[in-house]
């Protein structure tokens, strides 16, 4: 019986020569199938349309009248969702075929496996987050408790609390956004406050990572950005010391930027810590031997760093006679830009894709 | 700030390379930004931090030297020998106001001659990056970058009476300083006043009226005091920066004024002819108290983690010019007025540190000693992200600001106006992220990207009674092909039940029973009647839809774009679910096709809702959704799968027949759905 006959023959009949509805869908699927797979050209694909999904004789359309229509009560759920089904695919597949789509080889030599299959890469986790999480990594089994804070922070946070005296060039130097308003708010200009909120809240001994979003009044260029992340770490304890803080973070760039790195401390001003100290690691491009990137000085500087100042913790209710501790920080934006080798700060706000893609 | 090489070796010995100098500075804390030749000699360029106000200038940082080297440290000569007539007879000063000028040290040089300086003088101050003047102008100059001492030369026979009065400005007054520039003045600023006006700014900056010209011949000389907030404050509001207000606002040294008037007129002889008159006026209201600091070895030691021994310290306490004395355990050191940083014990324990070398202090690691406490919604959060990455989403960050409009239209809260925003389009923080996705979804289809998936966890920005708060966000933003394009499968748009099966998939790992979808009180800004929100209890966990064409066209964003809001503190309070095992049933499920003809205003939860809860029944499954054709208006047509088991014995058919019976009988009944099979 020709494929023609068969849709035109009722289904009580066909069902009764054993076949079930699935059967008969099934037939003419692999019908259409041989006959897809023979079709070399675009007049072909038309003609092959015309024939399956012609309206008027088309043999789809006669399986709607003979078999759909024609089917018992009770039978109709199933026959309606199987020409349906079948209906929508030969659509697709001819769709498909019309647009020049190569479909795949059926001869002996067997699926060309070098052909992509459709992509299903996870997406991709932006490179801040990539390197906060390689920090956490490094920090965690030292025995950190990573935290959080408010973006929007009061001045007496921001900078009493940290021993910013109030008329002193430091603050300036921040170029902090406030808001309007009377409260006298801002957004936090770095993430040392929660230094402030971690030691009023809890007793020492303490081990604490913050990190988050902070803002500075900068114009956006190629390394500025008015909003970036900082990351910080601080332990407080009645035991604490200057050498422990080298030890720490010595550890801590060895291990995020090769063990061969070298971190060098050098004494600098920061109203929150004394003594304090910006560290310098051996530039790692070049190794230490200079290059464009560490302006031929064979060091790149990466963190700020020191002692809590004995102030700040007054400031927080603890006895500095009795406590002690040090703190560190820096920005992630640009320990992301230094390990992924990014060259433009702005681009990890854009979301563009092409750019978040390789992070992949 | 510049130094050079040569004027350093006036004060210290130096044999080292300057490359070599320049590290040892560096690592002393003076960071050496260049190092270059300049006219036979070598210029350092220091980028000098704040607290340091000592030593921006060379016999300060010729103090650094001999402390880092330890080696002897010469004075600037400051010998001359003074004419008999006193400086006081032709001069007088007044401070009205001691807590803003704590000294005033005028000088009176008689019968000058003003021309250019010697070759010497001009060449070092040019080198340092001053423009010579004139003998006078550039004696204060030079001695300002030997000394960092601040100077100003007044043209005595211009000061009306002769007399000097600091004091605040009075209402009205106004002042032509150096820079042929009119300064109104008001109530704050500190003011050098001759008999009958203001002369000079203090600290800031001298006035055209009384400046050293041509035909002057009498000079008062000043060395004065300022309170670094008065200076700072007075030369922040005439946005007018100086030499000398840059040091007086960080600290200058009161004892200093004496040795620089004297220095300056040791060096008047080498610059011309001149006179100088018998004496310092020196107006000193009520000297200071410097504290003395108790500095314990032990102290030391704690700070450190290392013992520096005695003698160390001393030594590096006497180069850096402090005076201890021994005493139990450690010393006592009287803080000095040339280090106004240094008023405590830990101060010193930098100086002592850093002189010390940071580098030369062990590495050692603290025992960890403590258990790292949970980190609130970690866990949550991880899964989420997850979750997110596993959809194929590919994580962005947004900017925290916003426009006013902008937040108008999307915001719902009270805006958050920043006082000195960077631009218009960023004056508020933002209240909804949904701006930031729409810009990043633009920022990408301008760019032909056929397939965009971004997430973006980020907070917003709320003002609310209590103060404010920062909910935390996962924005999800979609647009183009509902997967990427690959050869094996026809391409097909993106479209609202991908994004709620996204959204839901990102919802399951969480507690959320009772998770209803629905587009009541969908945002305005989403296209009605595409678009929904998933509500668990009374709260809202996510809006998601296809943004109002309306608003994208306004982007020129000519495809549809979906975006969804997922409240991520809503979500994450109800933490994740538990797991638990149900045993498996031993018997497969049976199942029955159900044609049905349902209302438009029956949704199709609401079949869920009413035949959900019988006996046995494991799913009810939508196989098909068809409008049109047969189907009559105002209805829809559904195909449903009903599924039937019980864990340990097979259902017969009869069984299975009367549940099917219920089925549509509760269907007609209580929906009145027509069921057509
Ligand atoms: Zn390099």
């Amino acid at each position: 019986m020709s494929i023609a006959e068969k849709t035109g023959r009722p289904i009580a009949d066909l069902l009764r020569e054993g076949d079930s509805a699935e059967d008969l869908y099934a037939g003419l699927r692999a019908q259409f199938e041989a006959e897809l797979r023979d079709t070399r050209t675009p007049e072909h694909t038309r003609a092959l349309r015309d024939r399956w999904l012609g309206r008027r004789s088309g043999l789809l359309t006669a399986a709607n009248e003979s078999w759909l229509k024609a089917a018992a009560r009770e039978l109709k759920p199933t026959v309606g969702k199987l020409q349906n089904q079948l209906k929508r695919d030969l659509e697709a597949a001819l769709q498909n075929a019309m647009q020049g789509a190569v479909s795949e080889p059926r001869d002996e030599a067997g699926l060309d496996p070098t052909l992509p299959g459709p992509e299903r890469t996870a997406g991709a986790v932006h490179p801040v987050r990539l390197a906060l999480e390689e920090v956490l990594d490094i920090f965690r089994p030292l025995g950190y408790t990573v935290a959080e804070g408010p973006e929007i922070e009061s001045f007496f946070y921001n900078f009493e609390a940290l021993n910013f005296p109030s008329d002193h060039p430091a603050v300036d130097e921040m170029d902090t956004l406030f808001l309007a308003g009377k409260e006298r708010a801002l957004l936090r200009t770095h993430t040392s406050p929660c230094q402030i909120r971690i030691m009023e809240a809890e007793s020492p001994p303490l081990r604490y990572v913050v990190h988050g979003k902070v803002y500075r009044n900068d114009t956006p260029d190629a390394t500025h950005s008015p909003m970036f992340h900082q990351l910080e770490m601080f332990a407080v304890g009645a035991d604490i010391t200057f050498g422990d803080l080298r030890g720490t973070l010595e550890h801590f760039v060895r291990r995020f930027f090769g063990p061969s790195t070298r971190a060098r401390f050098r004494p600098s001003y920061f109203p929150f810590t004394e003594p304090s100290a910006e560290v310098d690691i051996t530039c790692p491009f070049c190794s230490g031997h200079g290059c464009r990137i560490c302006k031929q000085t064979g060091y790149i500087e990466v963190l700020g760093c020191g002692m809590i100042d004995p102030n700040v913790l007054t400031n927080a209710g603890l006895d500095h006679e009795r406590f002690q501790g040090f703190a560190a920080g820096f920005g992630l934006d640009r320990f992301a830009m230094l390990r992924y080798g990014i060259d433009d700060i702005l681009q990890m706000y854009q979301g563009d894709t092409r750019f978040l893609r390789q992070f992949r | 700030m510049r130094i050079l090489l040569s004027w350093l070796r006036d004060f210290v010995e130096i044999q080292e390379s300057p490359r070599d100098l320049a590290d040892a500075l560096t690592m002393a804390g003076m960071a050496v930004d260049t190092v270059e030749e300049a006219d036979g000699d070598t210029l350092f360029e220091f980028d000098i931090t704040s607290n340091r106000p000592d030593a921006m200038n060379h016999f300060g940082m010729a103090r650094e030297v001999a402390s880092i080297y330890r080696r002897p440290l010469r004075r600037p000569s400051s010998e001359f020998a003074e004419a008999d007539i006193l400086a006081s007879s032709m001069a007088s000063v007044e401070i009205a106001n001691p807590k803003s000028c704590a000294r005033y040290v005028g000088r009176v040089f008689t019968g000058v001659r003003v021309g250019p300086s010697p070759d010497w003088i001009r060449r070092r101050i040019e080198l340092c990056g001053i423009r010579p003047i004139n003998n006078l102008a550039d004696l204060t100059n030079y001695a300002l970058l030997e000394m960092g001492q601040p100077t100003h030369a007044f043209d005595l026979d211009k000061l009306a009476g002769r007399h000097i009065e600091v004091r605040t400005a009075r209402p009205g007054e106004s002042l032509v300083t150096l820079d042929g520039v009119l300064r109104e003045l008001v109530a704050e600023d500190l003011v050098i006043c001759d008999a009958e006006k203001p002369v000079a700014l203090a600290g800031v900056m001298g006035g055209e009226a009384t400046e050293i010209t041509a035909e002057t011949r009498n000079v008062l000389l000043e060395a004065a005091w300022f309170k670094p907030s008065t200076v700072r404050n007075t030369s922040r509001r005439l946005k007018l920066f100086s030499e000398a207000s840059h040091r007086f606002e960080r600290g200058a040294d009161w004892d200093g004024t004496v040795w620089a008037a004297d220095r300056i007129a040791s060096l008047l002889g080498q610059t011309g002819p001149g006179a100088v008159l018998k004496g310092c006026i020196d107006c000193y209201p009520g000297s200071r108290n410097l504290p003395e600091i108790r500095l314990q070895s032990e102290s030391i030691r704690r700070h450190l983690g290392v013992d520096l021994g005695g003698s160390e310290v001393e030594s590096i306490l006497l180069a850096l010019g402090f005076r201890p004395v021994a005493s139990d355990n450690g010393w006592i050191v009287p803080a000095t007025s040339h280090r106004l940083d240094v008023e405590r014990e830990i101060d010193l324990i930098e100086e002592i540190a850093r002189i010390h070398g940071f580098e030369k202090i062990p590495a050692t690691l603290p025992a960890v000693g403590i258990a790292p406490a949970r980190t609130p919604k970690a866990a949550e959060d991880t899964r989420m992200r997850n979750a997110v990455s596993g959809l194929g989403y590919d994580e962005t960050i947004g900017f925290s600001f916003s426009s006013s409009s902008e937040s108008q239209r999307f915001g719902g809260s009270p805006e958050i106006a920043l006082r000195n925003p960077i631009s218009k389009l960023w004056d508020v923080m933002r209240t909804s992220a949904v701006p930031t996705m729409l810009r990043a979804l633009e920022w990408n289809l301008k760019r032909n990207q056929p397939f965009v998936r971004l997430a973006e966890f980020g907070r917003v920005y709320q003002r609310t009674d209590a103060g404010f708060v920062e909910p935390k966000m996962l924005c999800l933003g979609a647009s183009g092909t509902a997967r990427p394009l690959c050869w094996s499968e026809p391409s097909r748009p993106f479209g609202f039940f991908e994004l709620k099966a996204d959204v839901a998939a990102l919802l399951h790992p969480f507690d959320s029973a009772g998770l209803r979808f629905d587009s009541r009180n969908v945002p305005p800004y989403y296209r009605q009647g595409h678009a929904a929100s998933a509500r668990c209890d009374a709260g809202v966990l996510a809006h998601f839809g296809e943004i109002d064409p309306e608003i994208t066209r306004e982007q020129k964003i000519r495809q549809p774009v979906w975006v969804a809001e997922i409240f991520l503190d809503e979500v994450y309070q109800r933490g994740l679910r538990a797991p638990a095992h149900r045993r498996l049933a031993r018997v497969p499920a049976v199942s029955r096709d159900f044609s049905l003809l349902v209302p438009e205003s029956v949704a199709f939860e609401r079949i869920i809702d009413t035949v959900g809860p019988m006996a046995d029944l494991i799913s009810l499954e939508p196989l098909e959704v068809f409008r049109g054709q047969n189907v009559p208006r105002g209805h829809y047509s559904l195909l449903l799968r009903a599924s039937w088991q019980r864990l340990d014995e097979s259902l017969t058919d009869e069984e299975v027949n009367s549940f099917a019976a219920e089925l549509r009988s509760g269907l007609h009944a209580r929906l009145g759905i027509v069921v057509r099979t």
